[in-house]
């Protein structure tokens, strides 16, 4: 990964990257990893799908229906969740994290979301400095066992979040912020996605070569463009 | 974030600016990082090519790297926070407080979402 680009990828960076795909490629608590890499697949797709680009121009998504172009064999309400996470973050609801949910559990909505994100970073990235998107491997088709119970509570999220003694604290934050807390239900996508994430952020101690300033502006005009409050 | 950042750089941060392309933040390289940070998010890769070379020249290409960087992680969490429907991290200091007045985030709600698109 990032191998072929004179641009200077931090080694933290890169390592953590080639970790978290290898991880995507494994059998997840909720996802095989033949499903995990599927999702990441349909994450790309979702690009290209007509019935996605209709719905970025229509007044509401829910105003179109219809079929993705989806290149996996995925559930058709996988699809669509994966592909309203990636093409249309800002108009999405908290009913469609219902509607999955009533077929799906909590556990393989958390994990989804995981994976989708960290495809989002790393994909992002390598676009971003002109680099062809990686490759995955064919994925583990052995089956998810689950996890053990996660501390959670309700605290006014669509989902339990993590109890707060049970957020990670190794990431440098001075308080423990929701966003930490968010995927709680399921360890195992904190790890995932905190593992891709954390050297993309000038946390503690994590060298970035900007102001901190200047990260925060970037950060900050993210969310504007993702109409993200957060 | 970005307020109590610039203020511990010697200046105040003009918030406004993220949400308002004609304003300047007051962040050095403030209109390059944002093209990069635009480019970015809206896919626009020859344009980004243009403004890496750029990036490259004014912030070094350690600089560069980063800022694209910051950019590709918060692509990726905002999507966390969307899925989620995490509440505001309600800080209750009184540079919280005007930031969320600032910016608007007080008159955030997710039903009002909910109730527009469905």
């Amino acid at each position: 990964m990032y191998s072929n680009t004179d641009l200077p990828i931090r080694p933290e960076m890169r390592e953590s990257h080639q970790v978290v795909w290898g991880q995507i490629g494994k059998t997840g608590s909720y996802w095989s990893g033949r499903d995990r890499v599927s999702i990441v697949h349909e994450a790309r797709a979702s690009l290209e799908c007509a019935l996605c680009l209709q719905r970025k121009d229509a007044l509401s998504p829910n105003a179109v229906s219809g079929d993705h172009d989806s290149p996996t064999d995925l559930a058709s309400p996988v699809v669509d969740l994966i592909h309203r996470i990636r093409t249309d973050p800002a108009r999405f609801t908290k009913s469609v994290f219902e509607d999955f949910c009533s077929s799906h559990s909590i556990g393989q909505y958390v994990e989804l979301i995981s994976v989708v994100a960290c495809s989002v970073v790393v994909d992002t990235f390598h676009a971003s400095l002109g680099l062809e998107l990686p490759a995955l491997a064919e994925g583990d088709a052995t089956e998810p066992r689950g996890e053990e119970p996660a501390l959670v509570e309700d605290a006014g999220a669509w989902l339990p979040l993590a109890q707060h003694e049970q957020s990670r604290t190794d990431l440098g934050f001075r308080r423990v912020p929701n966003i930490l807390r968010a995927m709680g239900s399921v360890p195992s996508a904190v790890t995932l996605f905190f593992t891709c994430f954390r050297h993309h952020y000038s946390m503690m101690g994590v060298p970035l070569d900007l102001a901190q300033s200047q990260t925060e502006f970037i950060a900050s005009r993210v969310s504007a463009l993702n109409q993200c409050f957060y | 974030m970005l307020r109590a950042s610039s203020q511990g750089e010697g200046f105040d941060a003009n918030l406004q600016a993220v949400v308002q392309a004609d304003l300047d933040s007051g962040t050095k390289n403030s209109q390059l990082l944002r093209q990069l940070t635009e480019c970015t998010i809206e896919m626009r890769w020859d344009d980004l090519a243009e403004y890496r070379e750029e990036a490259v020249k004014q912030l070094r290409a350690q600089g560069a790297v980063d800022a694209l960087a910051v950019a590709s992680g918060f692509n990726g969490i905002t999507r966390v926070a969307d899925a989620t429907g995490i509440p505001i991290d309600h800080y209750e200091d009184e540079l919280g407080r005007q930031i969320r007045q600032s910016t608007g985030i007080d008159a955030f709600d997710y039903e009002a979402k909910s109730a527009r698109y469905g």
